[in-house]
């Protein structure tokens, strides 16, 4: 059953390189995500990836289209739509002078919850930084921090924006080992990357973008399938990172 | 009717704040130093040295100095033709007066030099009435004539005003602006630059909360600062307050509420953080000069007046003085209040419109 649905979905801007002229930066983007997917959204940097994550989290008008979540418009209810859904932004920044703990308690009453910030914290293996504050945290630390606010209200759906860019080889695994995690239980998640490991590794369906369309859709292993050439269809057990991760110590540090 | 989210979110804010405590005691301590040292020295100014050539050395010329070292505001210093064009060279003495040979009473008018840097008007202006009276003084005395007219002054409201109290409610109403503009429209352009913003919008909050918030924590941190230093003024540098608190606290509730809105608008404006402390320079600076913080409106040139009048802090200040110094209710000041409306109607219709809530986060 599909929770997120979009049709047709565009966000136009004013063409900065040309005067007056406007481009869509998303152009007609149509989505089914179901229930309790990893569904991926690949795509180069100003594919329209974010752009179309925004509108779907209501931090963006919808130009023309329409998108609802769990069956509600995001145009006409945004608010609602914010109450059920997780978003982790590209950028991770916070309250100055604001302990990890303060800031998960801040959000969890954003949403008029009261949370175990503790508990949280332990689900993405910060608990010993409760006391810390953002700032003093490292790239992959702040990326888990991000989705432990993006968990605060118990979302049906959580959004990441490219979560795991600029991340050391064994951040990266350790969070999308969280990732996978949260799925586990339930959560459906939607995720933009421009790594091609990452969504073959994680995602159950992605959509590959390019100039504000999606031009293709499907499984990891169907999209290869198609359009991989032949010598790329070849089962490899593991990859450099693999090797990497085998000869520094598998999570020893973020 | 305020929400928990609102509520909890201006805790936060709050709680910010007083974790800056160097931004606490450096806002702080400036006016009270310049309270301070106001009140310490308040009415007693510091006198002015004059170098006085007594080239005539007769009972007249020594009774002219004799009457201007009674005044107060000079300091009569005898010198020599020499070290006094030293000293007036050197800025040691601002002026210097040449009594001419033969001042006797029998002699013709007799031509005394002050000697002046001509460029500084306003001390010109000054000590010049000053000299012409205290000769008029010496004439009269000698010629026996009895002065036409006298002016004295009575003071109607039988109460001692000094400085202290007129710079009380200038420097309350100046901090007021300061902390206020800091709080709205440098705060918003700095959480939407770090994406701070953004974070919190992903949430179900809308932007009204958000505004609310800051508008209450802005209120209960400003009003904190000013009662600290009002407190310092009525209980330790004694200074006296005629009219109503409640009328004073309103008016600087109301002052808040405008430049938090005026704030909120320069913060909507400004699409950088060095933008915002430009167009907040062009806000505060020219206020700051023509609002009557530090000296009387009345002290700046006429055609000024006008146009003085109608700025968001020349109306603050004007309403706090007028309550603090003169007694003056709320309803003889309704135009000031008035006026303060109409501002903070112009602060919310430019930010409302120029604040766009969804783009404001990216």
């Amino acid at each position: 059953m599909a929770i997120i649905k979009a049709k047709n979905l565009i966000k136009t801007y004013a063409d900065p390189d040309s005067n007056g002229k406007k481009f869509n930066a998303v152009d007609g983007v149509s989505l089914s995500i179901h229930t309790g997917e990893i569904f991926g959204i690949l795509g180069p940097n100003g594919a329209g990836k974010t752009t179309t994550l925004e509108m779907l989290e209501g931090l963006k008008d919808i130009d023309a289209g329409s998108a609802s979540i769990n069956s509600i418009d995001i145009s006409k209810n945004p608010y609602k739509v914010k109450e059920f859904i997780g978003v982790q932004l590209q950028a991770n920044e916070y309250f100055d002078n604001m302990t990890l703990s303060e800031l998960l308690n801040l959000f969890s009453a954003l949403y008029n919850k009261k949370n175990d910030s503790l508990s949280l914290l332990k689900k993405v293996n910060l608990s010993d930084k409760a006391n810390s504050c953002a700032n003093e945290l490292s790239g992959g630390q702040k990326q888990r921090f991000s989705i432990a606010c993006a968990l605060v209200n118990d979302p049906l759906v959580l959004f990441l924006d490219e979560p795991t860019t600029g991340l050391d080889p064994q951040a990266k695994r350790s969070l999308w080992d969280l990732i996978m995690n949260l799925n586990n239980l339930g959560m459906t998640i939607i995720l933009t990357t421009h790594n091609m490991e990452e969504a073959q590794n994680l995602c159950h369906r992605i959509a590959i973008m390019d100039y504000g369309k999606i031009i293709a859709e499907d499984t990891p292993r169907e999209l290869i399938s198609k359009y991989a050439p032949e010598r790329q269809k070849e089962v490899v057990s593991g990859n450099m990172e693999d090797v990497f991760m085998a000869l520094t110590g598998h999570g020893l540090r973020d | 009717m305020l929400t928990q989210k609102q509520l909890y979110l201006t805790k936060v804010f709050i709680q910010i704040f007083l974790r800056n405590k160097q931004y606490i005691i450096f806002s702080l301590i400036l006016p009270m130093v310049i309270l301070g040292i106001v009140a310490f020295n308040d009415g007693d100014e510091d006198p002015i040295d004059i170098g006085i050539i007594d080239k005539s050395n007769t009972i007249l010329s020594q009774q002219f100095i004799l009457r201007l070292s009674e005044n107060n505001l000079f300091n009569i210093i005898i010198k020599n033709e020499n070290s006094l064009k030293d000293d007036l060279i050197s800025g040691k003495l601002k002026a210097g007066l040449v009594i001419p040979n033969g001042m006797t009473a029998k002699s013709r008018t007799a031509d005394i030099k002050l000697l002046v840097d001509k460029s500084d008007i306003q001390f010109i202006q000054t000590i010049q009435p000053i000299l012409n009276n205290s000769l008029l003084e010496i004439e009269r005395e000698l010629t026996k004539a009895e002065p036409l007219f006298i002016l004295s002054l009575e003071d109607i409201k039988s109460r001692s005003l000094s400085y202290i109290n007129f710079l009380l409610p200038g420097i309350m109403a100046f901090m007021l602006m300061n902390l206020s503009i800091a709080g709205s429209g440098f705060n918003v352009v700095e959480f939407r630059r770090r994406g701070i913003l953004k974070r919190l919008f992903v949430t179900p909050i809308k932007p009204i909360d958000f505004v609310t918030s800051i508008v209450l924590a802005r209120m209960a941190i400003v009003i904190a600062q000013l009662t600290i230093i009002f407190s310092f003024a009525l209980f330790v540098l004694d200074v006296e307050v005629v009219g109503s608190l409640l009328t004073f606290y309103f008016m600087i509730m109301t002052g808040i509420l405008m430049f938090l809105t005026l704030g909120f608008s320069i913060g909507s404006l400004a699409k950088s953080q060095e933008s915002v402390g430009v167009l907040a320079s062009i806000f505060i600076y020219p206020q700051l000069a023509l609002s009557g913080v530090f000296f009387p409106v009345e002290s700046l040139p006429e055609f000024i007046h006008p146009f003085a009048a109608l700025l968001p802090l020349s109306i603050l200040v004007d309403s706090m003085r007028l309550v603090a110094n003169e007694g003056l209710t709320f309803f003889e000041l309704y135009s000031n209040f008035i006026g303060m409306v109409l501002w903070i109607m112009i602060g919310t219709f430019i930010s409302t419109k120029l604040f766009i809530w969804k783009e404001v986060a990216g």
